[in-house]
């Protein structure tokens, strides 16, 4: 059988000018149909799991907004940060203290716990954003170490290991997100939509740059890209949104202690990415299911379950360097050869 | 193709770039001695010298990664010592790097985009809004690069991921980057290095070409072949100027002759 000429011309030859193709391409029918489902299936999940499941997914939704920061700065920006729990935290406790002990309106808290935390991370991240590496990985934990510190001893705001009890559900214009279904529609909608937002960035000429100034941060200075500015902002967008994380974590549970804002939070955000995949940042989605999803799967078998975790971790980062995104698209890309083939005739191994 | 702007106030055959009396040392080490010499607004100037003679570290200073122990940078006309690296790209002065640094995880498209970097306008929150005005600047961005990229025969591997690329198509794409970069100077350090000699008639071609537009470039390299297309070399031994002047002058010269052959 004659090869189809058509699809084995380079692009730009055929068909359409390559010019005029961003990368972003149109998404296919199946890609479509794919989404559709899934957007399905997220709108009836609340309607047919039982409470303790849907209570489980919303903390995956707020692992997925915390972790997609993480994710964004390790994946796009090349950046390990290890202490994502210091502004988990800053928004805990603003949220906490601004609600329960002044007894603002809830949204209030949460503005203030994001404002703090841009601006903290615009003054530590000056500084810290120089180094590079396990170097900077290290500040960034001596950051989240130094948190928790400050967590425990500051105890007229954060009630130190007694925490902030009684903070009251997150009311937004008079409507009170009292349940764990309303929740799970609130929380998953913002991390859809920053997902999407730093989609958008990956595919704008600011997160060109970030990419080049990942890859090569000499060549990209001398394209003018200043690499400082845009680590800062990438570290600002990450802590905003741990703090988001972390307020509307408050409002949820209704108690914040100081065992809530440890390192073993800050390297679970890290892992939101790393088993997800951070080449994208959907990728955050899923590392969140798994991170809140499969501990619980796996309590069934008694004690065991935490050797076992401890294991899929590590098999996903031995095997899937890439998290479980890359091996989702090396299987696609495997099955489209396939049937590419066979439609050419080919006779498959 | 729209040129680098001019700047109206230097005159027709001022320097564009003007090295005076440059010293640097690494700790004990003086790797520079008092080295001057000046590069034109138009055509090639070469650099060159063995191995170990100073022409990086000039180079990194030239193009601002280093700072120099003493002397001045001028390029315009005007002292750049202060200014950091990305500031002297704003400026006009574009550098390509000994072994190439490609952008290895984005697309060949996506790596000489990166060089209109600085013409572009869209920011943070309008690439995170995903505005249409910064999605129709990337496709802007796209329609250029792909001219560009034609011109450097990279238009048949435009969607390619770069790490596919061969040696003498990486040296080309770093070339156009830079050049989508609007150079006033375009500094190229060893861009021969590691090519076979159809490559480096190729790099030739595109340099000759480059320099009818009137782009200057300076290059450093020590590839007598290469170097031929320079109308002025000026020659780098233990970090010292030890000749200048056209090709056939400089081979003449008895202190190259002695540097490069030992005779």
């Amino acid at each position: 059988m004659l090869p189809n000429k058509t699809s084995l011309a380079p692009p730009g030859i055929a068909g359409e000018l390559p010019a005029q193709r961003l990368r972003t391409t149109r998404p296919s029918a199946a890609a479509l149909s794919v989404l559709a489902l899934a957007a399905g299936l997220y709108l009836i999940l609340p309607l047919v799991l039982e409470r303790h499941a849907v209570d489980l997914l919303v903390f995956c939704g707020l692992y997925a907004i915390a972790g997609a920061g993480v994710g964004f700065l390790l994946g796009q920006g090349g950046i390990v940060n290890l202490g994502q729990a210091a502004f988990y935290g800053i928004g805990g406790y603003a949220s906490a203290y601004c609600s329960a002990r002044l007894g603002w309106p809830t949204p209030a808290g949460i503005a203030i716990g994001i404002a703090l935390s841009l601006a903290i991370a615009a003054l530590i991240g000056r500084p810290i954003l120089r180094l590079s590496g396990y170097f900077l990985a290290l500040a960034t934990l001596a950051l989240g170490i130094i948190c928790t510190n400050i967590y425990f001893e500051a105890d007229f705001i954060t009630g130190g290991t007694l925490g902030v009890p009684g903070v009251p559900k997150l009311a937004i214009g008079g409507f009170v997100f009292d349940t764990p279904e309303k929740f799970y529609y609130l929380v998953w909608p913002i991390a859809f939509a920053t997902i999407l937002a730093m989609h958008n960035l990956m595919g704008s000429r600011v997160g060109l740059a970030l990419q080049a100034m990942r890859d090569a941060p000499d060549a990209a200075m001398v394209m003018a890209i200043d690499n400082a500015r845009l680590k800062l902002w990438i570290f600002m967008l990450s802590s905003g949104l741990g703090a988001l994380s972390g307020s509307l974590f408050a409002h949820y549970v209704g108690f914040v202690n100081v065992d809530s804002f440890g390192v073993d939070k800050s390297i679970m955000f890290l892992l939101v990415p790393v088993i997800g995949g951070a080449s994208v940042p959907a990728g955050a989605i899923i590392g969140a299911l798994f991170i809140g999803l499969v501990p619980e799967l796996l309590s069934a078998l008694g004690d065991i379950h935490r050797v076992l975790f401890g294991l899929a971790l590590v098999a996903s980062v031995v095997f899937f360097p890439d998290g479980l995104w890359g091996l989702g698209r090396s299987l696609t890309g495997l099955v489209r050869r396939r049937s590419g083939a066979a439609a050419r005739g080919e006779t498959t191994p | 193709m729209n040129l680098a702007p001019r700047s109206a106030a230097s005159a027709p055959d001022a320097p564009l770039l003007e090295l005076k009396a440059i010293a640097h040392r690494f700790g004990g080490f003086q790797v520079l001695h008092d080295v001057s010499f000046a590069a034109p607004a138009v055509g090639i100037t070469g650099l060159m010298g063995p191995n170990g003679s100073g022409k990086t570290t000039l180079f990194n200073i030239i193009s601002g990664f280093l700072t120099p122990t003493s002397g001045a940078v001028l390029f315009d006309g005007r002292d750049i010592r202060a200014e950091n690296v990305r500031r002297r790209s704003l400026d006009g002065l574009v550098r390509t790097f000994q072994t190439p640094k490609i952008f290895e995880r984005l697309t060949v498209a996506e790596n000489v985009m990166v060089g209109a970097f600085k013409a572009g306008r869209s920011g943070f929150f309008a690439g995170l809004a995903g505005l249409p005005s910064a999605r129709r600047e990337m496709t802007d961005m796209r329609a250029r690069a792909y001219e560009t990229a034609q011109r450097f025969d990279l238009g048949a591997v435009f969607d390619r991921p770069s790490p596919l690329l061969t040696a003498g198509q990486r040296r080309l794409l770093e070339l156009a980057r830079a050049y989508q970069g609007r150079p006033r100077l375009l500094m190229l350090d060893e861009p021969s290095s590691g090519l076979t000699t159809t490559e480096i008639e190729v790099l030739i071609t595109k340099l000759k070409l480059l320099a009818e537009e009137g782009i200057a470039v300076l290059l450093v390299s020590h590839d007598m072949e290469l170097m031929g297309v320079a109308q002025a070399i000026h020659v780098l031994n233990f970090g010292r100027i030890i000749a200048s002047g056209t090709m056939a002058e400089v081979q003449e010269d008895a202190a190259v002759r002695e540097a490069y052959l030992g005779v």
